[in-house]
């Protein structure tokens, strides 16, 4: 809430607004008061004639456009309050997220940021297009009500000053009690669609077994029981809004009663104040009642400003660039220098990392599977910085080249490569450094091997793929990337092999690929195929986080044993 | 709309709460007015200096209507949440009723993992649909009939005023505005669809975005179109504040008119002078009835959003079995054979499967194999009449399955899917679906030789099998389809996420139990198949080779190749 509240408070001008608004407001409720009971006064007791009271009924027309003016003009400011703070908290996220997810996607937590990025944020609209205009409406109208009250007629004023803390009281006591259960009850809710889900998902498995008749029933009662539940519950929220009714319906008419005893009994009030009195009676009490329900929506809106105020305030390392062109006519050398990289407090630790990769060097990074292999790939593209250590291009730390010229010299064609949504000429588009002519993109697609599949297509190349288009498959992705590869032409690539076979012709188009980019390129590649890191002119061993061994195969094979264990089994192929 | 009387007609079923729900909104809302007109009368009649006894009366009626009132409230809210609740008991079951016969094919055919979580999203939010939509206008109706004839008591002429209202902030001004609203809300959606794009993009995209330098670019887009999303709820929001002042402008301005006649009336001796505080309270009242219709078209438009969304799924016809109609006999073992098969799913470009022909004798054993995407599983879901071909030319038993009741093949099936589904309960409940009447020994027999004998038959079982690993998930559908033991076996990658050796363990059960019946096999790993009579190789919805194990290995095809690769992977 006051966190919120926090960023409410820049906004003083339109909080000033509001409280003008709720001011005037309560200045109309009271003029709408006064005419309505002034006009009948003078006509019922009064007698006076029609003509007489014509600029009080204009008055009194004035005065009730006023408040539906101002109860636009309230909240319309709400609303655009509301628009200001979400695109403040947006823009905070985005620059928060743009500068490194790469440690969230791998650990995938992509999901959640989306969903705080798009629904958190949208949440965060009625705390301050329905909460604030409520609540300083509730503090300000009730108030003038009040004092207008008390200045007619002391006893009146009286009973609703006893009378009017009961209801927030009773919010307080019956929040207090139902709070937890409610929240207890969404949860059950909750699960109660997993459940009706789960049914629906398990259907194939029921029909084959030929058991989806009994489930008809199943649904129809855990769905009754739902209800009865969700009622036992709700029965209680009714009671206190019955409670709170009963205690209003008390004030008013404990009002009622007092002033009409006073009028016929006592006659020391006028029809006048009575009326008067009697009108504003039910405003006051509906004022300080919707402060409850506009507490509801805020507490909602304050679940979701934690989600994002967590995220903003999660730490997160970034990538320090500097400010010398990288100017290369052939690859840069690339070494590490005792860099080390950590994933959290807890988690899997690169550790002193020390090699040299010389231009040209068709490099294989080797090891099972969470010895650190994605990780190295990761710190010698730049998505990461070595915590401990360096990584050196030219000599120099990365981190002293600029970062524009660091990635044009870079591809990087990871196992699942992305696919945005766009066509196939789009998607091949985004590798090149400057925009990219028709032919050369067809150009690249035809060395990646998807031209035929794109002309296969109706639309050809500007067939849609990613999101909303058409679906590509794993190898198919693998192609495209390699094609953005080729359009780039990079003096280093990174590739992160797949981990399981491919379709033939994705096989041969991967092998053939990287070896036609190496000609021009540096490739340092997380092998998984025997074929790349017999190839290979320098293989890094990597075991537990640490660089095992180095050197060609031949020289591994005799230095490292468990270099040799683990392609010799692979070789005999005993799974065979 | 065709689709919301669908959901009007389980409504109409809950006839006693609809009617409970109705009635206490009616008490609710016409005492609510007896409550502002009597302490209106009574002020009135109080200035007059009536005896004490009539202001008596007038007093305990007014604190009746209050109590009433109140009470009222909480039967209507009561009664209508339990209809509402009840209602989606009933569209759930009715849903379900519908969906079941279409099972599974419905889901193969939308192949998106997203559909029936939207469905149980739909079904929820038709709860606003009688909490909202259906009865409240009636009520609406029923309670200012009343004050309306109740007025006429005292003058027509500010009964018609109360018409004319109702008319215009009921009916006239919620339909022009919802007119206006349904465009600038169609934008909304279309700007966070457009939002959602970009935002997906650039977090699972991040890697290739700023390799390419595009990172830049695309937060500028993601910026623009979080923009333009805000600016569309912007002007969405304030348009419907604008709705709601407008409306309630428009029925204090009837009360306003209330005045001035009733006024205007008393001084020409046409209203006694003693109601005229009476019928300005009412108007002032019942008015706030009609605020909520303000929100009833938004509501309309969601519930029938929800509603086609909802029944388009089940909108078509089950496919018929073609007479004269076959019955498999569960004793013999079945050969299946297809003659040119073409199948395509419904908005891609190219086929699933592209003639293919095959035949699989009885008693055989039959491995497919083929990168991901090749029409593997496309063929044994043509198979299991899951999906259909057009054409009599996949055959069971030499049938056609044309004329066979896809419930006859599944009842003579062993079949394990790619994901198989297991229920909240324990491990016995999900051995059962199989085969209900088995004895313990039985069911701990069978997951010995699944592997699985760690687990107890009262070993719990999570929803969708949650707290069970791939692996195991996959052996205990191996074990029901062993349970089951019929003498066909349709095994869609049933070992993917086993180790090696296990596998091995498993196959071997496997071909014993299945020694003398038909088994098809598709396997994405290339491991094991020595044993199979036949292996046919699928790329891109085509056969490329078949033969056994050692005739394809010989000829040194694309089955060679793809072993070779195999080989030399790392894990």
């Amino acid at each position: 809430m006051n966190e919120l509240n926090r960023y409410a408070k820049q906004y003083k001008g339109t909080q000033l607004f509001l409280v003008l608004t709720a001011i005037l407001t309560g200045l109309a409720i009271l003029a709408q008061a006064y005419l309505i009971v002034i006009v009948v006064d003078r006509i019922f007791l009064q007698g006076q004639a029609f003509s007489e009271i014509v600029p009080l009924l204009g008055w009194l027309a004035l005065a009730l456009v006023a408040r539906a003016g101002l109860t636009y003009a309230s909240g319309r400011a709400g609303v655009r309050m509301a628009a200001k703070v979400k695109s403040q908290f947006r823009r905070k996220l985005l620059a928060k997220f743009a500068k490194n997810p790469i440690q969230a996607s791998l650990q995938g937590q992509s999901g959640q940021k989306v969903s705080v990025m798009l629904d958190a944020v949208d949440e965060i609209d009625s705390y301050f297009s329905k909460y604030i205009p409520q609540v300083i409406q509730t503090s300000v109208i009730p108030l003038m009500l009040l004092i207008a009250a008390f200045s007619q007629h002391i006893t009146t004023g009286l009973l609703m000053l006893i009378t009017a803390p009961f209801i927030p009281l009773f919010f307080i006591i019956i929040g207090i009690k139902t709070q937890k259960k409610s929240e207890q009850q969404m949860d059950k809710m909750a699960a109660f669609s997993g459940k009706f889900l789960d049914t629906l998902q398990g259907l194939t498995t029921l029909k084959l077994f030929g058991r989806s008749a009994k489930q008809k029933e199943s649904i129809r009662e855990s769905s009754l029981g739902f209800r009865d539940a969700t009622l036992d519950v709700l029965k209680v929220a009714f009671v206190s809004s019955l409670m709170l009714e009963y205690i209003s319906m008390l004030g008013i008419g404990l009002i009622a009663l007092e002033l009409g005893l006073r009028l016929v009994v006592f006659e020391s009030v006028t029809f006048f104040t009575a009326f008067f009195l009697l009108v504003i009676a039910p405003e006051f009490y509906l004022a300080i009642k919707e402060l409850g329900s506009a507490f509801h929506t805020g507490r909602g809106s304050m679940g979701a400003a934690k989600k994002i105020i967590d995220e903003l305030e999660e730490n997160e390392q970034t990538v320090k660039w500097g400010s010398n062109e990288l100017v290369v006519s052939s690859p840069p050398a690339i070494s590490l220098d005792n860099a080390g990289f950590k994933y959290g407090e807890q988690g899997f630790e690169l550790k002193e990392i020390t090699t040299h990769i010389k231009p040209y060097t068709q490099a294989a990074i080797v090891g099972r599977s969470g010895s650190g292999k994605s990780t190295i790939l990761n710190l010698l593209s730049g998505l990461v910085s070595p915590q401990t250590g360096q990584v050196l291009v030219e000599g120099q730390p990365l981190s002293e080249w600029t970062e524009d010229s660091w990635f044009r010299q870079v591809s990087y064609i990871s196992q699942r490569p992305y696919v945005f949504a766009g066509s196939i000429t789009e998607n091949i588009a985004i590798g090149g450094n400057q925009e990219a002519t028709r032919e050369e993109i067809e150009e690249a697609a035809k060395k990646a091997g998807i031209w035929d599949l794109a002309m296969s297509l109706d639309q050809g190349f500007d067939t849609q793929v990613g999101e909303g288009g058409r679906g590509l498959s794993g190898g198919e992705k693998q192609r495209l990337a390699i094609a953005r590869a080729f359009l780039k032409k990079p003096s280093i690539i990174l590739f992160d092999e797949p981990t399981t076979g491919l379709d033939l012709k994705t096989e041969q188009i991967l092998q053939q690929s990287i070896k036609e980019l190496s000609a021009q390129a540096t490739v340092i590649t997380v092998a998984h195929r025997l074929h790349t890191i017999k190839h290979a002119e320098l293989i890094l061993f990597l075991k537990d986080g640490r660089l095992e061994a180095a050197g060609t195969h031949d020289q591994l094979v005799k230095a490292a044993s468990e270099y040799r264990d683990m392609v010799t089994v692979q070789q005999g192929g005993e799974t065979g | 709309m065709k689709d919301l009387s669908i959901v009007l007609k389980e409504v109409g079923r809950e006839r006693k709460d609809i009617l409970l729900s109705i009635l206490f909104g009616f008490i609710a809302g016409i005492t609510a007015v007896g409550l502002f007109a009597s302490s209106g009368y009574l002020i009135s009649k109080a200035a007059l200096l009536p005896p004490l006894y009539a202001l008596t009366v007038m007093i305990a009626l007014l604190k009746m209507f209050g109590l009433a009132r109140a009470a009222g409230r909480y039967g209507e809210r009561l009664y209508s949440h339990r209809a509402t609740f009840t209602i989606l008991s009933n569209l759930r079951t009715g849903f379900f009723e519908k969906i079941e016969p279409l099972a599974p094919g419905i889901y193969q055919k939308y192949r998106s993992g997203d559909l029936l979580s939207r469905i149980v999203g739909d079904v929820e939010s038709l709860q606003n649909f009688f909490l909202r939509v259906y009865y409240p206008p009636i009520v609406l109706i029923i309670v200012f009939l009343s004050t309306i004839l109740f007025t006429s008591f005292f003058s027509i002429t500010i009964a018609i005023v109360f018409i004319l209202g109702l008319i215009l902030t009921g009916f006239i001004v919620p339909a022009l505005f919802s007119w206006n609203k349904r465009g600038l809300e169609s934008k909304v959606r279309e700007r966070r669809g457009e939002l959602s794009t970009e935002v997906t993009e650039l977090l699972y995209g991040f890697r290739e975005l700023k390799l390419y330098q595009r990172l830049e670019e695309k937060e500028q887009l993601l910026t623009k179109a979080s923009e333009e999303y805000i600016q569309e709820q912007e002007r969405d929001g304030i348009q419907s504040i604008f709705n709601v002042s407008v409306n309630t402008a428009i029925s204090l301005m009837v009360s306003w008119t209330v005045l001035a006649i009733g006024a205007y009336l008393v001084v020409e001796g046409e209203l006694d002078r003693l109601f005229l505080a009476m019928l300005v309270m009412i108007s002032l009242t019942v008015f706030e009835n009609a605020t909520p219709m303000a929100a009833l078209p938004g509501h309309l438009e969601d519930s029938r959003r929800a509603s086609s969304r909802l029944y388009s799924v089940v909108k078509e016809q089950p496919v018929k079995t073609k007479k004269p109609k076959v019955t498999l006999l569960s004793s013999d073992a079945l050969s299946i054979d297809f003659e040119g098969v073409s199948y395509r799913f419904e908005g891609e470009q190219r086929n699933a499967l592209n003639r293919v022909s095959l035949s699989i004798p009885a008693g055989s054993k039959t491995a497919i194999v083929g990168p991901s995407g090749s029409g593997k599983s496309t063929l044994l879901m043509l198979l299991l009449k899951v999906l259909h071909s057009e054409g009599e030319n996949v055959l069971i038993g030499g049938q056609p399955v044309t004329h066979i009741n896809a419930e006859d093949i599944w009842e003579k099936a062993n079949v394990v899917l790619q994901d198989n589904h297991f229920f909240y309960g324990t491990i016995r409940e999900n051995l059962e679906i199989a085969r209900e009447k088995a004895s313990d020994e039985e069911f701990i027999q069978v997951l010995e030789k699944v592997d699985l004998s760690h687990f107890t038959l009262d070993s719990e079982v999570y929803e969708r099998g949650e707290n069970l690993s791939g692996g195991e998930k996959q052996r205990l559908a191996i074990a029901r389809a062993m349970l089951k033991n019929e003498r066909l076996w349709i095994l869609d990658e049933p070992t993917s996420s086993i180790d090696a050796l296990t596998e091995q363990a498993i196959y071997k059960e496997l071909l014993s139990k299945a020694a003398d019946d038909t088994l098809v096999l598709v396997s994405h790993r290339l491991t094991g198949l020595e044993k199979m009579d036949q292996i046919i190789v699928m790329e891109n919805g085509e056969i490329v080779e078949s033969g056994s194990f050692n005739e394809l290995m010989a000829k040194q095809g694309y089955f060679y190749e793809m072993k070779r690769i195999e080989k030399s992977v790392f894990g």
